[in-house]
């Protein structure tokens, strides 16, 4: 194992997106406050209560789980794709250093983004809405699986896309309504039968709900299917993203 | 010059049209699974009907916000911006030209958006020609404002910053999702002085019907601001701001 390889490269991968910090972890905070006080005034008074607990305490949750999952996807693909538009990707590729390793450095890198975003979001959320941190190891679990899952997506995402159109188009079609979608603002017992059973299918439900549970201390799903959801969804990602860098799919030529 | 950026903006149309509809979508299908029972109403509106012309305005001013600024930085970028500067053009000619860009892709976009809307319960505008005031005002207002982040804005992250902690803060607690009758009565000054407020109000308006201001003043707000901006674009271009070292 080349320690330090990985650790200079998990170094470069952090510095980068403190570097711009303003963008990486104040953006995310604003936009997650800006999410909360719009649908509080909205709908607080209008919603009341999903399932028994208040709507501002059954969202904040959603809320730091939707921007952890944002920017921990954000933080691989743009990574890779500046790389590549720039051509420094091969600075990446030609070390001495195994695709386990390299990717694990990438992953630690949108993972440690993800968290920095977490934390500062859900302490700014602890000052508008009273939050009970019913089971800290669920917390931490749902949002380390998710926040891995998303840097694995945007690994993939950014050795797949040729420009910044594709990855934006990646972010808007897919992540973002995803992120929307999959309970982040209400409980899945309010959609139609049909979408129901879809979402079931769908991994960021599981993160989200898995997550609120831990604050909440109740979920949609049970708890242990939720995360052996995480575990295998993250296991076959890992995979993918080991084989691409390992047959070096749209990487070398 | 105004050809240029049209070309420009909906090149990647992909992105330019058909991004600000799903978000749309998202934001309407979202609101619309959280109300847990019918009747909800906001402003003596089913709520619904009051978020989908705010839905309609975000399109549309996120559409100006982005242009102008975008094509100046990228130009500033790439080394071409100085093109613009020796075009024999008077500076109210080019302001003209990104303003007017600014306003028809807003439109286009505020048309698209809310065409998408129709299905899930838009209504067809009840002042067509306010309507369209409306959002050409709006659209100017913020493509000027945007010609201003992009001659000060040196780098992308400037203009990032921009619209995360300026643009995006003024357009969402501008009544969009919410009557401001909603807010607390301290913060009610705040979101009468936004102007972005009275586009919002005045699209809504020729939508529904329904507002918070009156639109005469409002129409007079978005004048009296659009006016102070040109003064300020005006200067800008003209002594070469950021542009001429």
């Amino acid at each position: 194992m080349n320690w330090r390889g990985v650790w200079t490269l998990y170094h470069r991968e952090v510095k980068r997106f403190l570097k711009v910090f303003t963008q990486t972890i104040a953006a995310p905070i604003v936009t997650t406050i800006l999410f909360y006080t719009i649908f509080s005034v909205a709908l607080e008074n209008r919603v009341g209560t999903v399932g028994t607990v208040p709507f501002v305490v059954f969202l904040a949750p959603g809320l730091v789980m939707m921007t952890i999952l944002q920017n921990s996807f954000a933080n691989t693909s743009s990574s890779i794709m500046v790389s590549k538009v720039q051509g420094n990707i091969v600075d990446v590729l030609m070390p001495p250093i195994s695709s386990l390793e390299m990717m694990s450095a990438y992953v630690a890198g949108g993972v440690t983004r993800g968290m920095i975003v977490a934390v500062a979001a859900t302490t700014a959320m602890t000052f508008l809405v009273e939050l009970p941190f019913t089971n800290l190891a669920v917390i931490l679990f749902f949002a380390i699986s998710a926040s891995v899952m998303l840097a694995l997506l945007g690994m993939i995402g950014g050795i797949w896309a040729d420009k910044f159109d594709h990855m934006a188009a990646i972010t808007n079609f897919v992540i973002v309504p995803l992120s929307f979608l999959s309970g982040t603002f209400y409980s899945i017992e309010r959609l139609p039968d049909t979408w129901q059973y879809v979402a079931q299918f769908n991994p960021f439900f599981y993160a989200i709900d898995g997550f609120r549970c831990g604050f909440i201390g109740h979920g949609d799903s049970g708890f242990w299917f939720g995360a052996l959801v995480m575990i295998g969804v993250d296991l076959v990602l890992f995979i993918i993203v080991h084989r691409m860098l390992a047959t070096g799919y749209k990487l070398k030529s | 010059m105004y050809v240029r950026e049209m070309v420009r903006g909906f090149k990647i149309w992909g992105i330019t049209l058909a991004a600000p509809t799903v978000r749309a979508l998202l934001f309407a299908s979202v609101f619309g699974f959280v109300i847990d029972r019918p009747g909800v109403t906001m402003g003596g509106l089913p709520f619904l009907d009051f978020l989908l012309p705010g839905l309609v305005a975000v399109a549309a001013l996120e559409r100006s916000f982005q242009s102008s600024a975008f094509s100046i930085v990228y130009d500033k970028n790439e080394g071409i911006f100085t093109d613009i500067a020796m075009l024999p053009l008077t500076p109210g000619e080019i302001v003209i030209g990104y303003a007017a860009a600014s306003v028809s892709a807003s439109l286009i976009v505020g048309a698209v958006v809310w065409a998408a809307l129709l299905p899930i319960g838009g209504v067809m505008p009840q002042a067509p020609m306010t309507l369209i005031f409306f959002v050409a005002a709006g659209a100017l207002m913020v493509g000027l404002f945007s010609q201003i982040t992009g001659l000060w804005a040196h780098k992308w992250d400037y203009l990032e910053s921009v619209q995360t902690f300026i643009f995006l803060p003024f357009v969402f607690l501008s009544g969009v999702f919410f009557s401001i009758d909603e807010l607390s009565t301290g913060a009610q000054p705040f979101a009468r002085a936004n102007p972005v407020f009275y586009i919002v109000d005045g699209i809504r308006f020729s939508l529904t019907g329904r507002a918070d201001a009156d639109p005469w003043t409002g129409a007079g707000v978005c004048l009296g601001v659009i006016a102070i901006l040109w003064l300020v674009v005006y200067r800008l271009f003209a002594s070469g701001y950021r542009m001429k070292s």
